[in-house]
């Protein structure tokens, strides 16, 4: 898998842990879901892509387009 | 598809030099262009979320938006010094107007050593704590280390951010920790003895005084299980060649040194080659100013460390004012694209000292120092002010083996070889072995002594 590929599995990823978080009411699987996306969002800045500063930003700028 | 053995990473990983091969040796135009999004990124949130920075950029009459390229943030954006921070910390306890983030989100608070005036607050989020620590793996892959080694961690705790941040680190790439806590050095040595870590986390002097004492108790560390040392807090192996030599000989040891500044990553780990430290280009932008006209200095002279730190969003910082003289390239041998700070900081621009129309850095005094055979790493460098000069002396303890009939040739010695190479002549005043205080964290090596209103800012 090249580098491009893995990005774009990661995005799908991070697509899959947005739709988890939907509605969950248990604590410590909201913050695990939390932490997992976290870590993905750092892996994408680290493959050198231009992501928010931070994911929460990136989470307000969805709830603002929906 | 087979699985790896747990608690390894897949052998073509494990095989890497690199942490990241992919953005450690990014062509400088790719890193450059990255850099212009996230310094962009950076000022927006900056400016949205902290009264200080709006304040500074509508007294500029800048608007982030103003930022169309890395010139512009060199040139337009305003320079930020630790003092401005730690006035707004005073006036409103403990982050003043500078948190970017909910107080909810502040996970972790640390604060500087004071060494060169009042302590900062610093603020960590969660995910700050996660990009602050890989600054270390950096540095600790780079010099070998990998997750089957044991950390020790000679280190107090408390607030101080340099190795909780490699403790943030040790996580990350998956070591052992071994904490000393509270232990005194002896204690220290019996659980490195006892637990045989492989690594030893720690000051440079602080290393150094484990195996003096371990000398006294006839331990030869240089036969312990340790394999690596890794240091932050002071200068140390890079920026002091003969203090890697003393390292490297009582432990037996390779030993690897990282540039930190505890409110902004630790920053620029250290470069295999052992001869400067990389800035960790993915947590910041940095350039070389000019400390008086505030210009660019080109790559390969010598200027103040000018950092814009992505890591810290509870605390962001934007040309931030390191006072480190350092000397930068932008190629290096071991393969890293990231720029280099050659012998990592040079000198302080709030430690120099003009001597008789001579800047003296306290840095090119100690590494003089460590050159002079006899001399020990235990020195200090007493600041005064003499008939309207400022004046330096430094007041050093001869090794315990030197007999004292010599001690006065030694001073002789390192007189003359500052006079020569700083063209300034000091007093070097030879004190008896073991006079002078020692330090667990950052060794206090200046004295200053002068009148407070004859002392740069940072210095009172």
């Amino acid at each position: 898998m090249d580098i491009q590929q893995q990005i774009m599995r990661i995005r799908q990823a991070r697509e899959l842990i947005a739709g988890a978080l939907q509605g969950v009411d248990i604590p410590q699987i909201e913050a695990m879901l939390r932490n997992a996306d976290m870590e993905l969002h750092w892996a994408l800045w680290n493959l050198g892509e231009p992501v928010a500063l931070r994911p929460e930003l990136e989470y307000a700028a969805r709830a603002d387009m929906s | 598809m087979t699985s790896p053995p747990l608690g390894s990473l897949n052998s073509a990983s494990m095989g890497s030099p690199f942490w990241n091969r992919l953005t450690e040796t990014m062509p400088r135009a790719q890193l450059d262009k990255l850099h212009l999004h996230r310094v962009q990124a950076l000022a927006h949130y900056a400016y949205e979320n902290t009264p200080f920075y709006r304040k500074k950029f509508d007294n500029a009459g800048l608007k982030p938006s103003d930022i169309r390229s890395l010139d512009d943030l060199k040139r337009k954006v305003p320079i930020t010094d630790k003092s401005e921070i730690i006035e707004l910390q005073q006036q409103r306890p403990p982050y003043g107007d500078t948190l970017a983030l909910p107080m909810d989100f502040v996970a972790h608070h640390c604060e500087t050593s004071g060494t060169t005036g009042l302590p900062l607050a610093i603020p960590y989020s969660t995910y700050d704590s996660v990009r602050y620590g890989e600054s270390w793996v950096y540095g600790f892959w780079g010099l070998g280390i990998r997750p089957s080694d044991t950390l020790y961690f000679a280190f107090g705790w408390g607030n101080f951010a340099g190795f909780w941040s490699a403790y943030w680190g040790a996580r990350r790439l998956g070591c052992r920790v071994i904490s000393g806590g509270g232990l005194d050095t002896k204690g220290h040595i019996e659980a490195i003895l006892r637990m045989k870590p492989t690594v030893l986390i720690s000051t440079p002097t602080f290393a150094l005084r484990i195996a003096a004492v371990a000398a006294e108790m006839g331990v030869d560390l240089s036969k312990s299980s340790i394999k690596f040392t890794y240091h932050a807090g002071e200068p140390g192996p890079t920026a002091l060649p003969g203090m890697r030599e003393q390292i490297e000989k009582a432990w037996g040891a390779k030993a690897g040194e990282l540039l930190g500044i505890a409110e902004v990553d630790a920053m620029a780990p250290g470069c295999p080659l052992g001869d400067g430290v990389h800035v960790n280009e993915m947590n910041l932008y940095s350039w070389s100013m000019d400390p008086i006209s505030q210009d660019e200095v080109p790559d390969g002279e010598i200027g103040e460390n000018i950092v814009t730190g992505y890591g810290n969003t509870a605390q962001p910082l934007l040309n931030y004012r390191t006072h480190d003289l350092v000397r930068r390239r932008s190629t290096c041998a071991c393969g890293r694209t990231w720029s280099k700070l050659e012998g990592a900081v040079l000198g302080r621009t709030d430690f120099m000292v003009t001597v008789r129309g001579t800047n003296v850095y306290q840095t090119a005094v100690e590494n003089i120092l460590n050159k002079v055979e006899g001399i020990s790493m235990h020195y200090e460098l007493v600041l005064t002010h003499e008939e309207g000069n400022d004046a330096m002396t430094v007041r050093f303890e001869p090794e315990a083996s030197i007999d004292p009939a010599n001690w006065q040739k030694l001073a002789s010695d390192a007189g003359d070889r500052i006079h020569k190479a700083l063209h300034v002549r000091l007093k070097v005043v030879p004190v008896a072995p073991k006079s002078l205080p020692r330090f667990e964290l950052k060794t206090k090596r200046i004295i200053d002594q002068r009148p407070k209103e004859l002392r740069r800012a940072l210095d009172r």
